[in-house]
């Protein structure tokens, strides 16, 4: 059976004239496949709300504040198990130099004060360096080259913020 | 301001009550939507509930541009919509209460015309089954169009959906359900069918 256009009509809940109606009430009468069409739109548009048992709110509440809790203990665990975990994987990191620390403090305190010594005369070998540099680079390149450079530092940082500013979206729950 | 404005916007600034006057504006409509999607009124419930949770919690992220309604609904819509795909099927219970909190199937004698009206609740709780068969996306879209009048382009907007694919899920929900309606019917009434077929 042809159901056009009266399935069209029922489903966009047209306006229809008045020989339309008729019709449609002919055909209605003869399919039943239309008439079902027709009886679900009628009950779909008189549909009605359910409602919550009474103390919706207070159940809420009483769900929230046993969130809170659970989520202020889930935290407090967390915290407390990184700080043990940080601290044992410090004692077995440390533990070895520890004991031969304790065993001859005089050599390890020699070998730290060599290392600091070396850090020292490389930090002002390398601003040094730098110096050297920056005072002669600029005369050979050309401004456009510094723009260039400047740009493409530029480029990169706007992709690198627009990279955290899609994840950051992206990471959003659906429906918020 | 509106007062729901003002509500959201001292929930946002850690207002514990102005988010409690929030719910209680809210509940019927969330708990209308969990109700129609997942069919069982404890499942509704806890449904609703963790909506609100979930709106608590992402209060921050709400933009006022838009309405506090919709975007609530569209919360609950997605929370019922990952709860169905999870469970990959959901349980209907017959001894389900209706829209009313009320047992199914009781007409009110003290109606004007107690049979239709128990006839029209007997529909109503006909179709609320139907729903059941229909696809997550689709009956959200359905009960967003009929229960709570959207257009189109709410719906869409709700669902993260386009306008054309609104329109199209609508339309085989609409055909879904009326095929399902049929059979249901010919099965109640077996000879009335025939006789119906032997007029054509």
């Amino acid at each position: 059976m042809n159901h056009l256009p009266f399935e069209e009509w029922l489903l966009n809940n047209s306006r229809i004239t008045p020989e339309q109606q008729r019709d449609l009430d002919l055909h209605l009468r003869a399919c039943a496949y239309c008439s079902a069409l027709a009886e679900t739109g009628k009950v779909l548009s008189t549909a009605k709300m359910a409602t919550p048992a009474p103390g919706f709110t207070m159940r809420f509440q009483a769900r929230l504040a046993e969130r809170k809790i659970a989520e202020r203990r889930r935290k407090l665990w967390g915290a407390a198990l990184f700080t043990l975990g940080g601290l044992v994987l410090l004692m077995w990191m440390v533990g070895p130099y520890l004991a031969s620390f304790i065993a001859s403090p005089a050599t390890w305190i020699s070998v730290v004060v060599g290392w600091l010594v070396f850090i020292g005369t490389t930090l002002f070998a390398l601003v040094d360096a730098g110096a050297v540099i920056l005072s002669i680079v600029p005369k050979f390149l050309p401004p456009f080259a510094w723009l260039v450079l400047f740009s493409t530092f530029a480029g990169v940082g706007l992709l690198w913020s627009v990279s955290i500013w899609r994840f950051a979206q992206r990471g959003a729950p659906q429906g918020v | 301001m509106t007062d729901e404005n003002a509500w959201v916007l001292q929930a946002q600034q850690g207002n514990d009550d102005a988010f409690t006057q929030l719910v209680e504006a809210y509940q019927k409509p969330v708990y209308n939507l969990c109700y129609r999607m997942l069919g069982e009124p404890e499942t509704a419930e806890d449904a609703a509930q963790e909506t609100f949770l979930r709106a608590y919690q992402n209060l921050h992220r709400y933009d006022s541009s838009r309405s506090f309604g919709t975007w609530i609904l569209s919360i609950a819509a997605h929370y019922c919509i990952d709860r169905l795909r999870k469970k990959k099927f959901s349980v209907f219970s017959m001894d389900a209460e209706d829209e009313d909190g009320t047992p199914f199937e009781v007409a009110d004698p003290a109606s004007p015309d107690p049979e239709a009206e128990s006839v029209k609740k007997e529909d109503r709780n006909r179709l609320h089954l139907l729903l059941k068969d229909l696809d997550a996306t689709d009956r959200a879209a359905v009960i967003m169009r009929y229960w709570y009048d959207y257009s189109e382009v709410e719906i869409a907007q709700s669902l993260k959906l386009t306008v054309s694919a609104v329109k199209s899920r609508l339309h085989r929900s609409r055909k879904a359900l009326a095929g399902m309606w049929q059979e249901e019917k010919s099965r109640a009434h077996p000879e009335r069918r025939s006789r119906e077929s032997l007029a054509f």
